[in-house]
């Protein structure tokens, strides 16, 4: 399979490293994760339904990934019936090969965009720069990083890395406002900027959150309106759509809506839902006279045909599993070098991206705060455990710092030491005895080999002891 | 008179002996017969975090043959009891013959807390423990095996103990296994976060119900200096 | 064979290779007719439709019959010293006399009749210098204080995106429980042949530091009234 190019991959040690000796990174990070926990636990609590609606979404899903074949000839067929055109992408490349013909054949010039993140796996915007389009990322987060010349560093918070003085300094530079922190007044910036690139833009482009098969409808959700405008005004739209949203039925959609806007942004309802099913027909003042649907499959049939890994195509990229994550709130998303950061990109990105992203599944506690916030409930401690054992065997191997190698030895000699308790107690005993002298009240400063590591970032080490009492071995 | 059989885990036998003769004491003052499993060392959740599973099986292998259904098995941990109870399923989904004898072991599996108060039906065990406490729920104690409520019943009964909140305590505190010193800089952010919380609460001891969090948050406390105690639940529950 | 055999054939390899779950059974569909609620329980609906759209930033104008909301969205229009407004086809209701004593008051106004978006850039235009976009909707969802409007030849979708304020209408009748009841009542056929927007509040950003900011690209203010039938009428 022909993944879409990440960044020349560095390596997560180092830019995971930089993340946490950011304090001002993560001072943000906790504001903005936290303010959003704070929302989704209120939503939370006052929907009983909450779980049972979880159930229900992930029984659709599972239905529907389960029979996902049938599902995307229904899907197709029922979009060509409306007017648009379907095209199939194997691969990244294919798909951006497509929408760039698709533009030429328009005489397109300008292009905005709706929030999307399958268009960001494609890394789709460069090819169309690249060809002489302009190209205006119109959600306001994604616009921001766009004018920073940066990618997403969340999935649904493009721009969590940034504080409202961050963005009031890029505002005063790129757009020569007077400066201001006022979240207010920087979003009416954009505003006025952006509605003069929409009134002019030839071309629209967004993502998809589900695809209703029976009747060819694409639901898209969103907040500020840009999604809507981005598939409304331009002459001509492009849909980018993984082949894993589809689902079966409309009256499948509201069992999504509400837990995806409860846990994703802590609201009810998002404020727009459009059901879109096709170009604007006779009569219509607006709309587009050209609807294309790109499905991508970059890799998806290939997590379908794995067991465990399936589980991870009922995603709705909701994003929360990224505030909650321990470990993406301490390094922020560019560390983790993927279009898909936190949990849910480390279980992606080995298979999007290959080795470059073979870390990733280890780059967790396996705290299962995840799980236990994702609205479709998948199992990505588990995931995450499948993929280390499968990364594991993956030829060429994962490629470790010299550190994390020795501490992976360290880990296997133990298990074959471990498989004899006599011996291991009398190991224990002989390292208390061994170690007493350099303990300061029960503790070491300073550990050896595999545990250097330990005590190196912050922490003394307990020293080996053995016990006394009758029961004890 | 119940019998039950105490896994002291690896952790605990290396670094927190009196943790297991604490829950053993504990145990025995409810007039349970406790005796050791000591034919096992390890459940194996280290090398199948790390995604060894060869080396996991074998010690999988051991841990199972050491049990035997009708006898429960008392785990001072929430971390190996998740291990032999939900992940063993996918370590041995190759091996049917462990995978049945895993099932037939599973209800016989309790952590500690959890056996308490959901077997034994015991909430007061008489200790006496003059400290204000913040308890930091483990992960895998929450989250797999869903034991939230037991331990803060049982701190709540213990005379002089003062329970009290910090913000956000179910986040992870960092250990993970080897994740602590393959990716020493994330897991050591991650502590310091949490005592930075610990200390806004004014608590003098920090219980838990795993000997991996010990570890992290009490070789952190100590390295900081700070006059914070940490404690397994069975050495508070022990405490007279 | 084409790309999307080759991809079919693809995805049911992979489904082979991982056994497919059992098929749950379906509901069955909500059908198309619009189900009528008792006085009562239209009012707790109404009542709650009112409370859920004040909590994400919209405006409840109250319950009113026709004749009644005329001059209170006059009043309105002068209130936001609006001197342009555009309007859509009512569904329910005829909204040209609504149109007419907006005129009368001094309001500009742009109808989405036939002739008026025959030159559709022109219509953008004016509906993007509109102050203020009037709709009806087909139904609206007490749960969540949402209406959804169907978009039609002569109830273009940027009347509910371009302009900076939006009054949208809902027939009193029409005010759902929630989402599930409103899919349903709308039909599966209406989707198929016309684009839906559920709208919940005015338009909104928490993409600053998760801070929530009102109106980004769609309208910043969003006002609307429950029509109830007017004496006698039902
Ligand atoms: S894995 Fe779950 S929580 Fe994470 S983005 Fe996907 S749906 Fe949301």
């Amino acid at each position: 399979m022909a993944a879409a190019k990440p960044d020349p991959a560095p390596d997560f040690f180092a830019t995971s490293r930089a993340g946490v000796a950011d304090a001002e990174l993560r001072r943000k990070l906790e504001n903005s994760t936290g303010r959003h926990l704070d929302h989704v636990a209120q939503m939370r609590a006052e929907f009983p339904p909450y779980d049972a609606e979880r159930d229900a979404a992930r029984a659709i899903k599972e239905d529907a990934i389960g029979r996902l074949d049938q599902l995307l000839i229904e899907l197709k067929h029922q979009l060509e019936a409306n007017g648009c055109t379907v095209f199939i992408a194997a691969d990244a490349a294919e798909a951006r090969d497509y929408i760039l013909k698709v533009a030429r054949q328009a005489g397109a010039r300008r292009v905005v965009k709706g929030k999307s993140m399958a268009t960001e796996e494609i890394a789709l915007n460069p090819a169309l720069e690249a060809a002489g389009l302009e190209v205006v990322e119109t959600d306001l987060g994604e616009y921001i990083v766009q004018l920073r010349r940066e990618r997403p560093s969340h999935i649904i918070t493009p721009a969590i890395h940034l504080s409202k003085e961050d963005i009031g300094q890029l505002f005063a530079d790129k757009l020569g406002i007077p400066y201001s922190a006022e979240p207010a007044t920087l979003t009416a910036a954009a505003r006025d900027r952006l509605r003069g690139i929409f009134l002019a833009a030839d071309m629209g482009i967004t993502g998809v959150n589900f695809a209703v098969a029976e009747t060819g409808t694409l639901v898209l959700v969103e907040n500020e309106g840009n999604g809507r405008l981005s598939s409304t005004l331009p002459e001509t739209f492009i849909a980018v759509m993984g082949i894993e949203k589809v689902i079966p039925r409309l009256a499948d959609v509201p069992h999504f809506l509400e837990i995806l806007a409860r846990t994703g942004t802590g609201q009810k309802l998002t404020t727009y839902t459009n059901f879109i099913s096709g170009p604007r027909r006779k009569g219509e003042a607006d709309g587009p006279g050209a609807m294309h649907v790109v499905m991508l499959d970059n890799g998806r049939s290939t997590m379908l045909a794995d067991p465990v890994l399936r589980e991870a195509l009922y995603c709705l990229r909701c994003g929360a599993c990224l505030n909650v994550c321990p470990v993406y709130r301490r390094i922020g998303g560019h560390a983790y070098n993927s279009v898909y950061p936190g949990p849910i990109g480390s279980i992606v990105s080995p298979n999007l991206f290959g080795s470059a992203a073979a870390q990733l599944p280890f780059a967790s506690t396996l705290c299962g705060a995840c799980r236990d916030i994702c609205p479709v409930k998948i199992d990505i401690p588990r995931i995450l455990l499948h993929l280390r054992w499968k990364e594991g065997q993956a030829t060429p191997p994962i490629k470790w710092p010299a550190d994390a190698r020795r501490a992976r030895a360290g880990v296997a000699r133990f298990a074959r030491m471990a498989r004899h308790p006599r011996t291991m107690r009398l190991l224990t005993r002989a390292a208390a005895i061994f170690a007493r002298p350099f303990a300061h009240d029960g503790y070491l400063k300073r550990m050896p080999g595999a545990f250097r590591n330990w005590t190196r970032w912050g922490r003394d080490f307990p020293a080996p002891r053995f016990r006394r009492r009758k029961h004890v071995p | 008179m119940t019998e039950v059989r105490l896994f002291a885990t690896c952790l605990a036998e290396q670094f927190f002996p009196s943790v297991v003769d604490a829950a053993a004491l504990v145990l025995e003052r409810m007039k349970i017969k406790v005796r050791p499993l000591k034919s096992a060392f390890c459940c194996g959740q280290a090398p199948f975090n790390e995604g060894l599973r060869e080396p996991a099986l074998e010690l999988a292998r051991r841990f199972l043959n050491s049990c035997e259904p009708g006898t429960p098995v008392v785990i001072p941990s929430g971390s190996c009891t998740s291990m032999v109870k939900i992940f063993y399923s996918d370590l041995l989904a190759e091996e049917p013959a462990l995978a049945a004898r895993a099932a037939a072991i599973r209800p016989w599996l309790f952590e500690f807390s959890q056996f308490i108060v959901n077997v034994m039906r015991v909430k007061y065990v008489g200790a006496r423990f003059d400290r204000t406490v913040a308890y930091h729920p483990a992960c895998h104690l929450t989250r797999e095996l869903g034991v939230v409520d037991e331990p803060r019943v049982l701190l709540g009964q213990v005379e002089g103990l003062r329970l009290v909140d910090f913000r956000n305590p179910e986040e992870c505190c960092g250990f993970g296994g080897l994740f602590s010193v393959k990716l020493p800089h994330i897991s050591a952010a991650m502590v310091e976060d949490k005592i930075v919380r610990l200390k806004e609460c004014g608590a003098q001891a920090v219980v838990a119900n795993d000997c991996g969090c010990l570890m992290q948050i009490g070789g952190a406390i100590h390295r900081q200096g700070l006059a914070i105690e940490t404690f397994h639940l069975a050495e508070v529950l022990a405490a007279r | 064979m084409t790309a999307f055999h080759k991809l079919i054939a693809n995805v049911k390899t992979a489904l082979e290779r991982a056994p497919r779950p059992a098929e749950p059974g379906h509901a069955a569909d909500g059908g198309a007719a619009m189900p009528v609620a008792g006085d009562l329980r239209r009012t707790e609906l109404i009542a709650q439709f009112a409370r859920e759209l004040a909590a994400v930033g919209g405006v409840f104008l109250g319950a009113l019959t026709a004749d009644q909301a005329r001059p209170r969205i006059v009043a309105l229009a002068r209130e936001l010293g609006a001197k342009a407004a555009a309007c859509g086809a009512g569904v329910t209701m005829d909204l040209a006399p609504l149109a007419r004593a907006l005129e009368q008051s001094g309001v500009a106004m742009t109808r989405a009749d036939r002739k008026s978006v025959a030159d559709r850039a022109a219509y953008r235009d004016r509906l993007a210098q509109a102050d203020l976009g009037i709709v009806e909707a087909h139904a609206a969802i007490a749960a969540t204080g949402t209406l959804a409007v169907v978009g039609a030849a002569d109830r273009p979708n940027s009347l509910t995106l371009l302009p900076p304020a939006n009054l949208i209408l809902v027939h009193a009748d029409r005010v759902m429980p929630d989402l599930a009841a409103a899919v349903a009542a709308l039909g599966t056929a209406t989707f198929v042949t016309n684009r839906v927007a559920l709208i919940t509040g005015p338009s909104r950003t928490a993409d600053i530091e998760k801070m929530i900011v009102l109106g980004v690209h769609g309208p910043k203010q969003l006002y609307a009234i429950a029509v109830w039938p007017a004496e006698g009428a039902r």
